[in-house]
């Protein structure tokens, strides 16, 4: 059997089964690494995918319901109004940084981090309460848990109304997730959310605003969350400063 | 492909001039209203073959949902060296639903619509564009009525129905190699017939 033949036998087949989603996860993957350098099978694919795209228009038409669109764009104008508030005018990003899209730079990427982006992002949560008392400036120093980074460090420097969380050497969460600054207020078990969602820079050095007065509040913690943020958390905390 | 041509868009606004490669470049900057204009230009053709795909009206508005959150957030993946928005737009609504489907633990996937919603929803022809996704729409069906009716069924059965080659050989009690080969024959012969629709529209 020739190499040609081989190949037949071995994939020719599958990149119809491949443009119809049809093939099981394994062999999807094997299929799309082959892919990768082999010239015949990605003419193919480019050959047929002329079909299976447009597989689509054959079905009945419907409108999608007017609420659908709603529930949409909701979710789109909040996560666009926070990127406005936290990145001010798109063009001062380094192009790679707008290349993989505003989600892509507000998640931390190794590369994102490389261009030199401080992604650090402070929206809503404005309390126009005036403070009383409480000593401005004092500085909390904060424990970060050890299997996050043996040498990473974190303090709190509290202010009458905006406080700072100070990280160095912090590493980047996971892919996909940011580090998010939680309450914990005197007598209230849950972690009160607050929007200060953030990554740190390369090298793990950035600093977070904590919007708001701590007063009452016990502990400001951090834990690492989903894009976009939690209501309650999802993880351990990676960061706990003790505000007393 | 000609077929796939964009209609002009109704409505004179300035996003509606735009073509959808250059919103996807303001919906990469975090342009809501650009994302809004390609909602509006795509999701009937989404929610329409979610809809096909799993039969209900609320796993198809779920689908929809998070195939169109996933184009507002990952913009940037968007190639246009690799093709259309819409064809895009349609092959992660095509790999949300297969998901869906396939974590279903409902055995008989096959479509059928559970709630009698076709007239409700059905889209009237209002605008140019419409008309145009109607004679596309004839143009695909005709090209697939063209196809011996064991590769149409396999096509059938895996696009539509969310089942692989190893459940369609087993549904069908025929070889894997068999299956794979009338998946591949029938795209074939389809492209070539929409290549010869594309030469002399009908």
């Amino acid at each position: 059997m020739s190499p040609a033949d081989r190949h037949q036998d071995e994939w020719a087949d599958a990149v119809g089964a491949y443009l119809l989603e049809a093939l099981p996860e394994d062999e999807r993957a094997a299929f799309e690494a082959h892919l990768e350098g082999c010239t015949t099978c990605q003419e193919d694919v480019a050959m047929l995918r002329v079909a299976s795209d447009a597989l689509p228009a054959s079905v009945q038409q419907l409108a999608p319901p007017p609420e659908l669109k709603g529930r949409i764009m909701a979710v789109v104008r909040a996560e666009a109004d926070l990127l406005a508030a936290a990145s001010g005018p798109r063009a001062d990003l380094p192009e790679r940084a707008r290349d993989r899209g505003w989600l892509g730079w507000l998640t931390a990427r190794p590369g994102l981090a490389a261009a030199g982006v401080a992604l650090l992002l402070l929206v809503g949560g404005v309390s126009g309460a005036v403070m009383s008392g409480g000593e401005d400036g004092r500085v909390v120093t904060a424990s970060v848990a050890r299997e996050v980074a043996e040498n990473a460090t974190a303090k709190l420097v509290i202010h009458k109304t905006d406080s700072k969380l100070e990280v160095t050497r912090m590493p980047p969460p996971q892919q996909g997730r940011v580090y998010q600054v939680w309450l914990k207020r005197a007598g209230v078990k849950e972690y009160e959310p607050t929007s200060a969602l953030f990554v740190p820079r390369a090298g793990g050095d950035g600093s977070v605003s904590v919007p708001g007065s701590l007063k009452g509040v016990e502990q400001v913690l951090v834990t690492s969350e989903p894009a976009g943020g939690s209501s309650t958390p999802t993880r351990d905390p990676v960061i706990t400063a003790d505000t007393a | 492909m000609a077929l796939l041509r964009k209609a002009p868009r109704d409505g004179g606004d300035a996003l509606g001039a735009l073509a959808d490669e250059d919103l996807m470049q303001l919906v990469r900057g975090g342009d809501a209203r650009a994302f809004e204009a390609v909602y509006e230009r795509h999701s009937g053709v989404a929610f329409s073959l979610a809809y096909r795909m799993c039969g209900s009206r609320n796993a198809a508005e779920d689908i929809v949902q998070e195939a169109f959150l996933s184009i507002w957030r990952s913009g940037a993946r968007y190639d246009r060296a690799r093709g259309s928005v819409r064809t895009w737009v349609l092959g992660i609504v095509h790999h949300r639903a297969i998901d869906a489907l396939r974590r279903s633990t409902v055995h008989d996937r096959r479509r059928a619509s559970d709630e009698g919603i076709e007239e409700r929803f059905e889209s009237g022809e209002r605008t140019d564009a419409e008309v145009a996704r109607r004679e596309e729409a004839r143009t695909v069906r005709g090209a697939m009525e063209t196809l011996p009716p064991e590769q149409s069924q396999v096509i059938e059965l895996a696009y539509f129905g969310g089942f692989t080659h190893t459940e369609i050989a087993e549904m069908l009690q025929t070889p894997i190699g068999t299956i794979k080969g009338r998946m591949r024959l029938g795209l074939e012969k389809m492209r070539n017939q929409l290549r010869m629709a594309e030469v002399s529209p009908s």
